[in-house]
């Protein structure tokens, strides 16, 4: 089980990877289509190489751009999510760790992670909600005219992913909790 | 009991619930909800924000700049580029009285050119510099306390992910903030040399310095440097010539610096993929403390505490400078056990609204700039500050012979070379805004 699950959330880790290296890409692309019309534009090509000046001139940024980043990094967030949640990456502060006794940190421990699980089920039904609910108004993108549904069907799903990563981490504590196996990787607070 | 009494109680109930191990994001999250719920009388209004806010605040474009700079800095360390810069340095300072330490200095700062974190500027200049360092007779508390103090250029020298935080909370010019964060960095650098300096002369121990070397040579080293060069220029002249929005500067630089770890080889599927998965977990990790966070503030400002609280230390007729030192104090002392990140999402909203109504002589902008690089740097000491200074632990953990205690109380003069630096850019406000001023 524990290998299954650790193989979801890398996979959707390394998917939301795909997606970010997609961005650069139509990022780097629509920068450099952007600048050879600025080219072509210009009075000094436009005078001196008319032809060359027609030529830059059908380059030019991808159209809604910005749409496919925000929708595209808001899906990432989503993907990377189990794999954070997994390795218990949340920022956490441990100045007080040393100082409780054992079982008190493995309770503690236990709370937090059931009631972090609730708050991305939670998370993910009123995404669901929402998606369903910019379903029914039809509502688009401004320059795309993507439905914006779209963007919110593919996020729930990854939350769902999600939430079922995060319920299989409190069921790993409480497996730690009655078996008294070593204990589980400790978050750390993350500087960066 | 009123909206706004609710408000201050929900500041000690969060710092308990962060105390008590819950996750940053989470307890923000969590008490901003749980008020808003208290306040408005009923969960119908959450659970209608909860419909959208999530989306909305993951697929912000201003906030997508946070994971490509993240990929940047994993590309970066990748590259090589950290061994020709530290090379570069060496064959400038090598011959210096502490010279390899200082060049480990100047090699960290330009490493932070390139990338937007301390802890990956203090790993990976670490990595290359340490090796260098013993072979060199250097104690290893001397070498660990300067790598780790040498890593907090990574977050002073743009680009930043911290100023990048900030300058979207405060709605503040991320171009503005990155110019100004130029001079403190730099001071920064030459700080931490004057430190190594004058510690070398008042305990030399065994340290040997290295020969000198020919100016052609050195000149050779400094092209080595050219890729760091160009990605620097491309990202942070890109954003302030204007070529670029910050988010498309940061896809570049990802881009970049991916492009030349894979000419130099270091990008094989198997780091590719390492890279990924850190910038997996740590984007995660920024997002879910930006969202708790947004929840909890618009939960505060609901409730009217922010400027209720800035109404009251106004009232109390203190001079702006005394509640500055005592907002910087208390950066100092939640930044030996909290992360920057955390820190900064958690107070910015208490304490802007009190900065930015206080008079330092200054307009609001620039206030608002000065200010937060005063704050990016108290909260980068946290760091380096025994005893949960983040970047003391990573380098520590790279050299097993150097006790974690000889690391502690070699790290005090670079701790002390920080205050001054703060102290001065407090005093003169102008030596941070003197390029802003200057440009614009």
């Amino acid at each position: 089980m524990h290998r299954i699950i650790t193989g979801i959330a890398r996979t959707l880790a390394i998917v939301g990877g795909a997606v970010l290296v997609t961005l650069i890409a139509l990022t780097c692309l629509s920068v450099v289509g952007r600048i050879l019309n600025s080219v072509g534009h210009s009075d000094f090509v436009k005078t001196t190489l008319p032809v060359a000046g027609d030529f830059f001139k059908a380059f030019g940024p991808i159209n809604g751009d910005y749409e496919l980043v925000e929708a595209g990094i808001a899906l990432a967030i989503f993907l990377f999510l189990p794999w954070c949640q997994l390795n218990r990456k949340h920022a956490t502060v441990e100045l007080l760790t040393p100082i409780f006794p054992k079982m008190f940190n493995r309770l503690l421990s236990l709370l937090w992670e059931t009631v972090f699980a609730l708050a991305i089920l939670l998370i993910t039904w009123r995404l669901s909600i929402g998606m369903s609910d910019k379903m029914r108004y039809g509502e688009t993108t401004f320059l795309l005219q993507m439905p914006v549904w779209w963007a919110f069907a593919a996020c729930t799903i990854a939350g769902f992913f999600a939430s079922l990563v995060a319920v299989y981490c409190v069921y790993q504590r409480v497996v730690e909790r009655t078996k008294g196996d070593p204990a589980l990787p400790g978050s750390g607070g993350m500087d960066v | 009991m009123t909206d706004l009494q609710l408000g201050i109680a929900s500041l000690p109930i969060l710092l308990l619930l962060i105390f008590l191990r819950m996750p940053i994001g989470l307890a923000m999250l969590v008490v901003g909800l749980g008020g808003t719920a208290w306040v408005s009388g009923g969960s119908l209004v959450v659970l209608a924000k909860l419909k959208s806010e999530t989306y909305s605040t993951f697929s912000s474009y201003s906030l997508s700049i946070v994971p490509l700079f993240l990929l940047m800095g994993q590309f970066a360390t990748l590259g090589g580029m950290s061994t020709s810069l530290f090379k570069a340095a060496e064959s400038w300072l090598g011959h210096r009285k502490g010279g390899v330490a200082m060049a480990a200095v100047g090699a960290c700062a330009g490493f932070g050119s390139i990338c937007g974190s301390s802890l990956a500027t203090a790993a990976t200049m670490g990595q290359v510099a340490m090796p260098e360092l013993k072979r060199y007779g250097y104690s290893g508390g001397l070498s660990t306390a300067t790598l780790a103090a040498g890593g907090t250029l990574g977050i002073l020298i743009p680009p930043s992910v911290v100023l990048v935080i900030y300058a979207i909370l405060t709605e503040q010019n991320i171009a503005k903030l990155f110019l100004a964060a130029f001079i403190p960095g730099f001071l920064a650098a030459l700080g931490y040399m004057i430190t190594i300096s004058i510690y070398m002369r008042l305990s030399p121990g065994n340290a040997q310095v290295r020969p000198r070397v020919a100016y052609r040579q050195r000149l050779a080293a400094l092209v080595e440097v050219w890729p760091v060069l160009l990605v620097f220029f491309l990202v942070v002249g890109g954003i302030y010539l204007g070529w670029f929005t910050p988010t498309e500067a940061a896809a570049i630089g990802a881009a970049g610096t991916g492009i030349i770890a894979l000419i130099n080889g270091g990008l094989t599927r198997q780091s590719f993929t390492d890279s990924i998965l850190a910038t997996a977990s740590n984007s995660a990790m920024i997002f879910i403390i930006i969202l708790g966070a947004g929840f909890f503030n618009a939960f505060l400002a609901l409730t009217q505490v922010p400027q209720e609280i800035s109404q009251f230390v106004t009232a109390q007729g203190f001079s702006p400078w005394v509640i500055l030192l005592i907002i910087l104090a208390l950066y100092l002392i939640f930044g030996c056990v909290m992360d920057s990140l955390s820190m900064i999402l958690l107070t910015i909203p208490i304490f802007f609204p009190i900065i930015s109504v206080l008079d330092f002589g200054l307009t609001a902008e620039e206030t608002a700039i000065w200010f937060g690089i005063l704050v990016l740097i108290v909260v980068e000491v946290g760091l380096i500050t025994p005893p949960v200074g983040m970047n003391l632990f990573v380098i520590n953990a790279m050299d097993r012979s150097t006790r974690i205690i000889d690391t502690y109380k070699s790290v005090l003069p670079f701790v002390a070379s920080d205050i001054v630096r703060t102290g001065l850019l407090v005093a003169f406000p102008g030596i941070t805004l003197f390029l802003l001023r200057w440009v614009y």
